[in-house]
Order: structure tokens, then C-alpha cells, then sequence
């Protein structure tokens, strides 16, 4: 990067080539502080070695089949088919709370204090649509339809400095989840991309992409914008460029695993979609090279039908999930003490199970906070018991803990980032003082 | 708001501009001659052509499409031909492969037959609407199993169909086709069973098993049996009024009791058609958007049809669907007045495709500048216009399926009810330009599978032309509308290495590089 003003407009237009035109027209005013170039104090910027991995299950997972409230008495009445008892293979947390069974190989990462669960989390909007919640939460803010950009590209616009890493951020799967997306390049690289072979055609199109441009047949400079609207495109290439090159250095030098190896300390990678995504960023992150954020999703968590308990679709994933995630942590070694990871979803499910043994869309749900430096081995949030008058709405479980709290926490504890007003539009957040 | 371009926006397109975008939106992409052809016959003259009510195919498309066996296939008799493929129970490893294969046969089939129409097909306007119904009405091969038998049918019945006719028509026959109803889960949506029917249950529990426990089993779960709003929220969300418009949970919570019932018989000896179980049906009266509406006493199910009919004409509906087609035909952040026009046009003609889709093109928008190459194309829409452009000779297109996989739009795989979308703020993330660049260069290179550029392609180019005209004429035939500066800069540079390294230039040689940098070229992301 040559002229990072120069990058930084271009980026800008990138933007409003795609066509969000709000982007421009209503940026918001926390983001325009960005352009005017509002300096970020160095100290904010620098968060050393750390890093947050963000996962996300696409489809509205079903908190209380993952954290279960096996304790809690009217559990079992919502959910005749589906309740589970400690009898079933729930692994007990507490007197109210047990894992589910599939997520037997998060219980060490529990045991050792390094996985927090909290419980009644997610967003105070009322939505059931999968898609706007969807938005919403990964732009943190809800309701709102101007803001489209990501809360983690916010984050690392904010904290930009001259001296930062090129690639502080990834995510692993062909296209960026909505976190992610913004005014910060990030690269979004599938699993398989990271082979040697596209380095040829690299070469071959920074003559369209590249910074430099190329000559006329008169001999003068091309034109650096390109015909009419596809500025876009040339933004997109470029960065692509860039970052995949950068990408490749990195995982080219980490020493290569086929999924199914045991990694150091004992815990093997199951062979699916998820755990080649999490393998590429364990590479990117052991590297040292400065990357900060790691985004990756998991989908298909809509369970309206065969959800099931102990055994089921839900269940199956679940097994999935988290030995992806416990081999993910063990790989990562003495790394997890600067990681974070988060999990989360776009809403919960009903408290009563549906006519197809699953359940339907809910409000809220869990979400999993996972690191060396949280405070793990409890159970986090306010539990405010299944009983119907307590439940949202009469059918759902409430939202005690905003998910956005739990942003601005990890933020601030892990990233030592306090998120400035607005960050949130029209949000004051609270930190969850139990988390660090 | 946008930044100033080499043009100005006032100055209006040129006809060759205007056609090649004609050819971008109405058409996956020119073949080679298309462009003149339509500026001698006129842009009039091809859209008569084109928006033509009974979709046909070409004499060398039907061939292609002739070869393959369950396209044609009811849902019935595409269940039949899975069943019968079924591997037996002393089935060798060998046998149950050739039976996995061939239970698959359908979707490749479909997989296939969507993209070689897209490509192939002379009624371009017709595969580009059936490609925007397809996202908007999406139905995925990724539910599993049971939908592998009901999709060619649904694809051909209720979505090419009624490419042209008008959308209440097109909605209530996707409301009533197993594919739809099994994919968003009203198949099993039902009313609780009855306490005769509980006591039934039971009765027939012990009498099985025996076992006073095991029967007590079998009721508590039938009692569970119930409501599934999956459908119910996406027919008001997603295919009629657009997200949390003009109605609210309770709405939805009530058209999913209207539609219980709507299923299909999925049973072994079943028709696997669709009907209506009144014995699943929630019976009573609803109110659904302010509207009370009776239980059919006829014990048909006129009250869900009554449903459909109030979304079909809905305000909010009309609104949504011309929003949706503006986006798509003009320019991702639709213009709202265009969009209150078309939606006007909609409640005039009963939602008639065929006259909204005019008033779009008839609208001064439509061949804007602003509007001109203004759409990032979707993975499907740059595959495809790759293989038109460069006149593709195709022998089979499942080579594509992995292209189209990586760059996250596999045709009828798309799990969300959403869609594809298909703006380019759903595509263009950085990265997924070196999936693109991988294709064009692998397609030049004859490196897919069933694909290669034709030799008629490059034989457009004089033979005896200098080599330094070789670019100018293949961009003329890969961007019709001409590329920008920088982009004939990069080609002229390739184009000058090549002659420095050697004494005898050969077109044949060299044209492919070029080629594949055109195609992956800033300007033909861009439609």
C-alpha cells in the first residue's frame, strides 16, 4: 500500500460501486470520524498478540439444547420429546444447567476455566426473520437498516494505525460474513484456495488490479479508473491480490496438517467443512503475524424438524462442532491464553417443542465466550426460569444479556479497545464485569 | 454520490451500448453476432421475440435437453424412478454406488439442464426472469433426500411455466407443490391430535409393543405433534409482502394454522402429489392481516386459497415484488419511483410479469449511463456469459458444478429460502476475484472438464489481421460495449511481451492469454 489515503477513498468508492448507496449517504457518524481522520490513540491500537475468532451459526441454534436447563422444572414439560435428563448423558454444570452430550469435548476447556457460557443472550429485537437478525447482530445494531458495517470491520478501522499489521484480519469461506464487511479489506479465502496455483494468475491480473496501472500506446498513464462503474471490481481485485499473496506466505510457512492428524497435544480434527476452517486459522494465527480477527460461520442450525435430543440432526452438528472447536483449541496451545472466541447466533428457538420433534424460531439463545483470559468453568447471565409467564411473549426464552454487551466487553478486557459512543448507534453499553 | 467516470452521466448510451446492455440484463451475455444482429433488426423487434408468453427451445437446445431422462418426469413418477433404483439389501459395493448414481440422476440432470438452457436457450428473457422466480420462490436440493424426487417438477411447473404470466398464479402454485411445502416444512405442520385419536394411538401402541410404558410413549409424543410457522413466516417474509411489512407474529402464527393441512402424499404407495388433509387441518376462523377469514365448510381448502388470494393482491406484495425486479433488471439500490410505477402496474394487471417487466425496460432508467455496467454479476451470471460469450462448445456441464460450489452459488443448493442474492454487496468481497480469474484462465485453457471456447469464436477474427488488432477485435467480442483505458493498457502490454519473444506470431497462441484476461477483466464483472 502506497498511499493509504489514496487506499482509503478508493475503499470508499469501492463501496458505493457495489451499490449501497446508503453507505454513502448515510454513513453513520461514527464512521465519519474515520474519514476526517480522528486519531485512534496508539495504546487503543495496539493490542499486542491478541486476537478474537468470531463463529457464527447460521439458522438460529437452539441455546437450550446446547446449555441445558435440566434443573429448571417446567423444562421438561415444553419439551416432552426433546428434554434430556443427566441420565440421558447430560454433563452437569450446575444445579440448573448441563452440556448437552455432543458437547462432550468442550467439557475440559469448562473444567479448566476457559469456556464461558451465557445464558438468555442475544438481541432485545423482536425479529424472527433469520436474515434481519442475522444483519443486525453482525452489524450490532439492531432495527437499524443504515448501518452496513460490520461491528468487527468497525473495530479494525478504528483501531488503524500507520504501523499495523497488513493482515489483521480473515475469514475462511468464499464470502465475508456480514462482521466482517466494511471499510477494512478483508479477505474471505475458502478452504481450498490456499494452494500454490493461483499465484500465476495473481500475476497475470495485477495488470488489471494492481496499484501501478499500465501504459497507453501513446505512452501515457492509463486511466486509474477504470471504464464507468467497475471501480468496485478494481478495489476487489486489488485487495484480493494483496491479501491472498500475504495469505499464502503465512500458511505456506506453517507446517502443513491433513485433517484427521493429531495435533500436539492430543485432540484430533474431525474431517468436515468447519474444521478446515478452523485448521487454515489456527496457521494464520500460530504464524505471529499480527492477525486479530478471524471470522468463520456455521451453518444449517434451523432445526424445525428431527432437532431431536441426545440423538438427532441437532446432535450430529453438535458432535461436529464442538470437536472441531476443542481440537481447534488444543492446536492453538499456549495461543488460546490471547485468543478469544466467540459464538453466537442470530436468535433462539420456542421453549415448547414444535409437532416435528424440533422447535421454531425463538428470541433468545446462548452464546459461548472461549479464551485463556475469561473467566470460564460458570455459568454466565441472568436465568430467569422456563416458567410460561416468565418466558418472552409467552413462548420464548427472554433476552437478559445483550449481545452487544458482550462485544463491548471482550473488546474492551481482551482488546484493551473501549468502544467510543455511537460505536453502538443509539446504544450505551454495559460491560458484563463477571466475563474477565 | 458516485464518483465521476469517464463519461459523463448525461451523455446517453450509444446503440451499441444500449444493445450490449440489453444483452446483460434481458440475456446471460451476447453470443457472438448477437449484438450486430439486434442493431440491424432493432431493440423492438427482439423484445417482441423475447417477452413472449409460451417459452419454446431451439432446435439444437431441445436435442441437449431431449438426452436427459427425469426432466420430464412428474413428481410421482420421479419418486418412482428413485425407488426403483433403491440398492437391495445384499446389494454389492459396486451395485450401491450405480444406485447412489442413479438416485442422484434427477438433480445433476436439473443442475445441468438450468445451466445449459441459461447458455444455449435463444429465449434469453425468458431464462433470465425463470433465474430471478427460481431465488425468489428458492427451493434446495439441500433439505435432503425426500426433495431429490420433486424438484425437476417444481422447477418446470410452477417456475418456467409461469415465467410469463402473473405472479398471484405463480405464488399459489408454488404453495401447492410437494417441493414447496416440503422444503419450508408445511408437510408436517398439523393440529394436534384429538383425544379419540390419542386414545387410538395408544390402543394401537400396546397392541404392538405390548408394553403399557412404551404406549404411553407413543401418545406423549403424538400430543407434541403440531404447528410448524417455517413456511407460514417465509410466504409473508420472503415471497409476498417483504420483512416485518404490513404484518406481525400473530399473522404469522395464523396463516400457519390456515395451511395445516397442505401437504402432499409422501407414502410409500402415495401419489406424492399434493392434497389437503382436512384431518390435519386446524379448523376455525383467523384473522390474517386484518381480515377475518372463515373456515371453508366445504371441508376443501378454499380458506388458505382465500389467504393466498388477500397476499396475492396485497398492497405490500405489489410493492416488494416490483422492488425486488428493479433491483434486479436496473440497479441494485432501486430507484423508488420506478419502483411505485411498476408496483402501480402490478395492481392494474393482477400482478401481470409480462407488463411490469415492459415498464421497466420502457422506463428512461433502464438505459441510463448511470445504470450502464453498473451490476456486479453473480457467480452463475459470470459463468454463464463466459460460455456465451466465447460460444462454448459444451458436452457436458458438470465441470462447472465445482466453479460454481466454490464461489458459494450452486444452482437449487442455496439453503436459505432467500435466495441468491443479487446484489453485488452479497458477492464482492475480496477474494472472490481469484476464484473468477481460476475459471477465466481455466476455460481458456481447456482446463474444464466438458467445456472448451470454440473454434468458430476465434476464427471470427480476420486472419489476416496485424496482430497488434488481435486485442481490439476480441474485446469487441468479449465486452461488446468496449473496455475501459486501463484494461486495453494491460492487453496491449501482454500483446507486446508476446511479440518481443517471438519471431512468428501465431493468433492461435497467443488469443487465448488474452481471452482469459478479458474475461477476467474488470468490465465483464460487471453486467
Amino acid at each position: 500500500m502506497k498511499n493509504k489515503n489514496k487506499f482509503e477513498t478508493s475503499r470508499r468508492r469501492f463501496l458505493q460501486g457495489v451499490g449501497a448507496a446508503t453507505v454513502a449517504s448515510q454513513v453513520p457518524a461514527f464512521a465519519r470520524t474515520f474519514e476526517v481522520g480522528q486519531a485512534v490513540p496508539a495504546a487503543i491500537g495496539a493490542n499486542g498478540e491478541k486476537s478474537i475468532v468470531c463463529i457464527f451459526l447460521r439458522g438460529a441454534a437452539d441455546g437450550l439444547n446446547m446449555i441445558v436447563p435440566y434443573g429448571d422444572s417446567s423444562y421438561e414439560g415444553h419439551r416432552p420429546t426433546l428434554a434430556m435428563d443427566l441420565d440421558d448423558g447430560l454433563i452437569r454444570l450446575d444445579s440448573t444447567f448441563a452440556l448437552h452430550p455432543a458437547l462432550a469435548p468442550l467439557e475440559s476447556l469448562y473444567k479448566s476455566k476457559r469456556f464461558a457460557p451465557i445464558v438468555c443472550a442475544g438481541s432485545t429485537h423482536g425479529t424472527r426473520s433469520h436474515f434481519d437478525a442475522q444483519d443486525w447482530m453482525e452489524f450490532a445494531a439492531p432495527g437499524n437498516r443504515t448501518m452496513r458495517e460490520g461491528w468487527l470491520n468497525r473495530y479494525l478501522m478504528a483501531t488503524k494505525t500507520e504501523s499495523s499489521a497488513t493482515f489483521r484480519a480473515v475469514a475462511i469461506q468464499e464470502l465475508l460474513p456480514r462482521s466482517l464487511r466494511g471499510t477494512f479489506p478483508v479477505l474471505a479465502v475458502p478452504g481450498n484456495a490456499t494452494k500454490k496455483k493461483s499465484n500465476k494468475n495473481l500475476d497475470i491480473f495485477e495488470r488489471f488490479y494492481g496499484d501501478s496501472g499500465g501504459m497507453l500506446e501513446g505512452g501515457e498513464m492509463a486511466n486509474m479508473q477504470p471504464d464507468n462503474d467497475a471501480a468496485g471490481v478494481v478495489e476487489s481485485g486489488r485487495m484480493t491480490i494483496e491479501t491472498l499473496r500475504r495469505f499464502q506466505e503465512i500458511v505456506g510457512k506453517a507446517p502443513t496438517k491433513r485433517s484427521g492428524d493429531v495435533t500436539v497435544s492430543g485432540s484430533a480434527y474431525p474431517s468436515s467443512r468447519f474444521s478446515t476452517g478452523l485448521q487454515q486459522i489456527a496457521k494464520v494465527l500460530k504464524a505471529g503475524e499480527g492477525l486479530e480477527v478471524a471470522g468463520i460461520d456455521y451453518n444449517g442450525w434451523d432445526d424445525h424438524t428431527g432437532e431431536g435430543g441426545v440423538e438427532g440432526k441437532m446432535a450430529t452438528r453438535m458432535t461436529d462442532f464442538a470437536q472441531c472447536l476443542a481440537a481447534f483449541c488444543s492446536d492453538l496451545g499456549p495461543e488460546l491464553d490471547n485468543t478469544t472466541i466467540m459464538v453466537m447466533t442470530e436468535f433462539g428457538r420456542t421453549v415448547r417443542e414444535n409437532g416435528n420433534t424440533g422447535t421454531d424460531h425463538g428470541h433468545g439463545s446462548a452464546m459461548f465466550v472461549i479464551g485463556g483470559d475469561v473467566k470460564g468453568g460458570k455459568i454466565h447471565g441472568d436465568w430467569t426460569g422456563l416458567a410460561k409467564k416468565d418466558l418472552y411473549q409467552g413462548r420464548d426464552v427472554p433476552v437478559t444479556t445483550d449481545f452487544r454487551n458482550v462485544y463491548y466487553s471482550v473488546l474492551k478486557n481482551h482488546f484493551g479497545y473501549k468502544t467510543p459512543q455511537e460505536f453502538f448507534p443509539d446504544f450505551r453499553p454495559q460491560e458484563m464485569r463477571s466475563l474477565y | 454520490m458516485k464518483s465521476p467516470t469517464t463519461k459523463s452521466k448525461l451523455e446517453p448510451l450509444s446503440q451499441r451500448e444500449k444493445v450490449s446492455h440489453l444483452f446483460s440484463r434481458l440475456a446471460f451475455g451476447a453470443r457472438p453476432g448477437d449484438v450486430d444482429k439486434v442493431l440491424n433488426t432493432g431493440i423492438d423487434a427482439w423484445l417482441n421475440e423475447q417477452l413472449q408468453v409460451k417459452p419454446s427451445e431451439n432446435p439444437d437446445l431441445k436435442e441437449r435437453i431431449a438426452e436427459f431422462e427425469t426432466l420430464d418426469l412428474s413428481v410421482a413418477e420421479c419418486s418412482e424412478f428413485i425407488s426403483s433404483n433403491n440398492a437391495g439389501r445384499d446389494a454389492t459395493e459396486e451395485e450401491r454406488k450405480a444406485s447412489r448414481r442413479l438416485q442422484r440422476l434427477p438433480m445433476g440432470e436439473l443442475m445441468q439442464a438450468v445451466a445449459l438452457r441459461a447458455v444455449l436457450s435463444e429465449r434469453q428473457a425468458s431464462e433470465v426472469m425463470i433465474d430471478f422466480w427460481r431465488n425468489h420462490f428458492n427451493v434446495s436440493f439441500t433439505k435432503g433426500r425426500q426433495i431429490f424426487s420433486q424438484i425437476n417438477d417444481y422447477e418446470r411447473e410452477v417456475i418456467r411455466d409461469n415465467v410469463w404470466k402473473d405472479f398471484p398464479t405463480m405464488l399459489s402454485d408454488a404453495a401447492t407443490h410437494p417441493a414447496m411445502l416440503n422444503y419450508l416444512d408445511n408437510h408436517l405442520s398439523r393440529r394436534p391430535p384429538s383425544k379419540q385419536e390419542l386414545q387410538a394411538i395408544e390402543r394401537r401402541a400396546k397392541r404392538k409393543t405390548g408394553s403399557k410404558t412404551q404406549a404411553a410413549e407413543a401418545v406423549s409424543l403424538a400430543t407434541q405433534r403440531g404447528l410448524n410457522e417455517n413456511y407460514a413466516r417465509e410466504l409473508l417474509e420472503l415471497h409476498t409482502l417483504g420483512v416485518d411489512n404490513y404484518y406481525s407474529q400473530n399473522d404469522v402464527i395464523a396463516v400457519a394454522n390456515v395451511l395445516t393441512g397442505w401437504t402432499f402424499d409422501g407414502g410409500r404407495s402415495g401419489s406424492h402429489e399434493y392434497k389437503f388433509d382436512s384431518k390435519m387441518h386446524v379448523e376455525g376462523n383467523f384473522r390474517v392481516l386484518g381480515k377475518n377469514i372463515h373456515e371453508d365448510e366445504t371441508g376443501d381448502n378454499g380458506q388458505g386459497r382465500e389467504v393466498l388470494e388477500i397476499l396475492g393482491k396485497h398492497k405490500g406484495t405489489s410493492e416488494f415484488i416490483a422492488m425486488k425486479m428493479v433491483r434486479y433488471l436496473v440497479a441494485d439500490v432501486p430507484d423508488e419511483k420506478l419502483v411505485t410505477k411498476v408496483a402501480k402496474v402490478y395492481r392494474k394487471t393482477d400482478g401481470d410479469i409480462t407488463a411490469m417487466v415492459r415498464e421497466i425496460i420502457g422506463s428512461e432508467l433502464f438505459f441510463a449511463r448511470e445504470n450502464y455496467r453498473n451490476k456486479f454479476k453473480t457467480p452463475f451470471e459470470f459463468i454463464i456469459s463466459a460460455l456465451r460469450v466465447t460460444a462454448a462448445e459444451i458436452t457436458s456441464l458438470r465441470g462447472l458444478e465445482n466453479y460454481l460450489k466454490d464461489m458459494g452459488q450452486p444452482i437449487y443448493h442455496c439453503d436459505d429460502p432467500t435466495g441468491y442474492y443479487d446484489v453485488a454487496e452479497a458477492w464482492l468481497d475480496p477474494g472472490v476475484m481469484a476464484l473468477r480469474w481460476q475459471f477465466a484462465t481455466d476455460l481458456v485453457g481447456g482446463k474444464i472438464r466438458g467445456v472448451k471456447v470454440s473454434d468458430a469464436f476465434y476464427q471470427q477474427v480476420p486472419t489476416d489481421s496485424s496482430p497488434r488488432l488481435w486485442q481490439h477485435h476480441l474485446t469487441k467480442m468479449v465486452i461488446p460495449g468496449g473496455a475501459g483505458g486501463r484494461t486495453r493498457a494491460a492487453l496491449t502490454t501482454v500483446t507486446s511481451e508476446y511479440l518481443e519473444k517471438t519471431k512468428t506470431p501465431d493468433f492461435y497462441k497467443a488469443a487465448p492469454t488474452l481471452v482469459g484476461m478479458l474475461l477476467g477483466s474488470p468490465e465483464f464483472q460487471q453486467q
